[in-house]
């Protein structure tokens, strides 16, 4: 059983020598502990509606939002040490994400997820079936495109 | 091994790295962050999938299938519990990576077998919900809701099963052979893009009606 590490000549990160940069032990704890306090609230809004009535999800839903967003920034900045490495990785990464929000978000958009305009197939309740409407194959449409 | 004095370089963490690659970053790192970033495609599919499909039960005329809905039989006290409990594992794979750059390899092999302790809890809590959903009746192939949400899920949760495989595979060959420090955090950022994804899940799966 070996309790060394390898740091050979070519290795690109050599332990011990650059364990400085990042933060400590106590730093990620903190971070870890405001985590769990921003999750606890996130859990919480699960209950405003019997809290505080059915009105409350209009600010509930804004706020589950940003407060994913805040822990999303937080593990990528700290626990995953893109605020302290390379702002190359950062762009990469931060790059990839922003592709994905756009491509989904044209694409929920597209299909109908923030209005409504009367096409069934995504977003609103199916439409009601009626025996005529299955025989004669009225709302039958069948197609992913409604 | 050796003893390099190191000087530090503009923009660049790791110094000693401006030798290795034109970029100033390890090859594998950089690999990993792309597949990270490409990764983030992948999944807002899957949920965007499921943002659409979440409210289409099975009574679509000309399809069959069953009424329920995965949101309707959400239980989210047990899925913060498994939340809390992967939000934790972050925390001792972090704690393993800063270990690892101490040198301090016995504390690095602790905190790695607690991080695949917590993911194999996580993974446990995921079949336990699956199978509970399975017994009210909500299976794979239900309705187009529940595949929606089978498949967003149950891909992450695969991606858990490999991070606890590649975890309980560092701590083992750490103990036959010497380990590359870079290995460990290569390791953290695949565990930390897990529990990213998880957040997101949560909140807009879970947690936003």
């Amino acid at each position: 059983m070996s309790a060394t590490i390898d740091v050979d000549d070519d290795s690109p990160v050599h332990p011990g020598e650059h364990h400085d940069h990042g933060p400590s032990d106590g730093t990620y704890w903190k971070v870890f502990w405001a985590l769990v306090v921003i999750t606890a609230l996130e859990v919480s809004t699960y209950f405003w509606d019997v809290w505080f009535g059915e009105s409350s999800w209009t600010f509930a839903v804004p706020l589950l939002l940003v407060l994913m967003v805040v822990k999303f920034v937080l593990i990528a900045s700290v626990f995953m040490h893109l605020r302290f490495d390379s702002k190359l990785l950062t762009r990469i990464f931060y790059f990839g994400l922003a592709l994905a929000c756009i491509v989904y978000l044209a694409a929920l958009a597209v299909m109908n997820i923030f209005t409504d305009n009367g096409n069934p197939w995504f977003n609103d309740p199916p439409p009601a079936v009626t025996p005529s409407a299955v025989v004669t194959g009225e709302t039958t449409g069948g197609g992913m495109g409604g | 091994m050796t003893d390099v004095a190191l000087e530090p370089v503009d923009d660049v963490e790791f110094p000693d790295d401006v030798h290795a690659t034109s970029t100033g970053i390890s090859n594998p790192k950089l690999a990993m962050w792309t597949y990270l970033a490409s990764d983030c495609l992948l999944f807002g599919g899957l949920i965007s999938t499921y943002l659409l499909y979440r409210n289409r039960p099975g009574n679509i005329p000309g399809l069959s299938g069953s009424d329920l809905r995965a949101s309707e039989l959400f239980n989210i006290p047990f899925t913060s519990m498994t939340s809390f409990i992967l939000l934790m594992s972050s925390l001792t794979m972090v704690l393993a990576v800063n270990a690892v750059m101490r040198r301090d390899v016995e504390r690095m092999r602790l905190w790695l077998v607690a991080t695949s302790v917590l993911g194999a809890m996580f993974l446990g809590g995921q079949i336990y919900e699956f199978a509970e959903f399975v017994n009210y009746g909500l299976g794979y192939t239900s309705n187009v809701s529940a595949s929606a949400f089978y498949t967003l899920t149950g891909l992450h949760g695969a991606h858990v099963a490999v991070g606890v495989l590649m975890l309980i595979s560092a701590t083992v060959y750490s103990m036959r052979r010497q380990l590359n420090a870079e290995a460990v955090e290569t390791l953290g950022l695949y565990w930390h893009f897990v529990d990213i994804v998880w957040v997101v899940i949560f909140a807009i799966v879970y947690l936003i009606p």
